[in-house]
């Protein structure tokens, strides 16, 4: 039983089905919330905080991506409150890895890059912490290069929930938090991956990509993992 | 930290162990973190083996980088060899501004190791004959002790070096357990 419900967004008026999360029912609306760690047919986490909206009679943002649905609820996609929190996200997300488009295979084709663009991000207003990190070149066909992770996890949910693989994991925590595979094994050596590739296209940055590319050349194929689920969905 | 490829099986009295523990928590969920708990406290040195979470993965079925993400989260965690006596300064802001940093450094030149920083971002130390490892905690929760400092599970407050110092040294006479 599919309960309707009417929500605000913007001020307009919209039909919604409840269970919906507020990020759903607006990217259905043609309202947009930028996001960089929801893709269509993953569970949600939460943790960009890129999506984070106003509702009405909430003291605090909430997260779009998680937030349900309610009748009569009024949100807010944009204001100058969140266009500074949002900017402010991305300075940080640039801020704690060694993000250097100039010589990224993904730099045009960047879902950071292009929010960075978008919000007008033309400076990072945080000291950067420049941490020492490797480049997993171990996969045949892939590789993976913590400077540009992001750690939003895409790649974690993509082979647990789609692939079935559960090779990724985020391991630690706080801004000692990396990307594993298995127990820290190099990706090459993994023995449950199957090479299928999706957490590659699913990545959003530079991160993970297919080897032999050179800078900007590296463009991915999200859609094709999020149609995936859904054509599942029947079944 | 221990890296790379694993190989190694554990033991068949080890392995029997971990299937008595893992046979325990059957069914239940979050099991996990019990599992990881009763192993490490089962291990002579207090540590979880590579080859420990490797089979508890492989036994119970769950995902080996879920596994590592669970024994990495948990600074209580440690996938390395812990000494025999465990010192652990509080680092946390009330500690400091008592002067924590001048004990942990103290103790540090005493037992005679250095700086490691795991990629967890815990600082853990352990000397090379095993007998001390030193630990930094963010709080005790007993401020109003500060600073303080937790020696073999026992929490001491209002710690001065030269006390600090002298209880170390007698664990250190005190030969190896």
């Amino acid at each position: 039983m599919t309960e309707k419900v009417k929500v605000r967004i913007d001020g307009e008026v919209i039909a919604a089905t409840a269970g919906q999360t507020i990020l759903e029912v607006a990217r259905t609306n043609n309202k947009y919330i930028p996001a960089l760690c929801y893709m269509e047919g993953l569970s949600t986490v939460g943790a960009c905080r890129l999506c984070m909206v106003e509702v009405s009679g909430v003291s605090r943002l909430l997260p779009a991506c998680t937030t349900p649905i309610q009748e009569g609820l009024a949100v807010a996609t944009t204001s100058p409150q969140l266009e500074s929190y949002r900017k402010m996200a991305l300075e940080l997300l640039f801020a704690e890895r060694n993000h250097v488009c100039a010589v990224c295979v993904s730099s045009g084709h960047c879902e950071l890059q292009t929010l960075a663009q978008e919000h007008g991000v033309t400076s990072v207003r945080y000291p950067y912490s420049y941490p020492r990190l490797s480049v997993d070149t171990t996969h045949p066909r892939f590789v993976l290069d913590h400077n540009r992770c992001i750690l939003c996890s895409r790649c974690v949910r993509t082979c647990a929930e789609v692939e079935g693989a559960h090779v990724w994991d985020v391991a630690g925590r706080g801004v000692g938090s990396r990307l594993v595979s298995e127990l820290q094994r190099p990706w090459g050596e993994s023995t449950s991956c199957t090479s299928c590739g999706k957490c590659v296209q699913a990545c959003p940055t530079g991160a993970m990509a297919e080897k032999g590319w050179a800078v900007e050349e590296m463009t991915k194929r999200r859609a094709a993992v999020s149609r995936l689920t859904s054509m599942r969905e029947g079944e | 930290m221990s890296t790379g490829v694993v190989t190694a099986v554990p033991r068949v009295d080890d392995q029997d162990l971990i299937d008595r523990i893992i046979g325990d928590h059957a069914g239940r969920p979050g099991a996990l973190l019990g599992i990881l708990d009763k192993l490490q406290d089962a291990n002579r040195y207090k540590y979880l083996p590579m080859e420990t979470l490797e089979y508890v993965a492989t036994r119970t079925g769950i995902p080996q980088a879920q596994v590592y993400s669970v024994a990495t989260f948990f600074t209580l965690f440690n996938l390395d060899p812990q000494g025999t006596h465990t010192v652990a300064i509080c680092r946390g802001t009330a500690c400091h501004t008592r002067g924590s940093r001048a004990l942990l450094e103290r103790v540090k030149l005493q037992l005679g190791v250095g700086e490691a920083v795991d990629g967890a971002g815990k600082t853990t130390m352990t000397t090379a004959d095993r007998r001390f490892t030193i630990r930094t905690v963010a709080c005790f929760g007993q401020c109003a002790l500060a600073p303080v400092v937790e020696v073999d599970h026992a929490i001491r407050g209002h710690v001065k070096e030269q006390v600090l110092i002298r209880e170390v040294e007698t664990l250190r006479k005190g030969g190896a357990r």
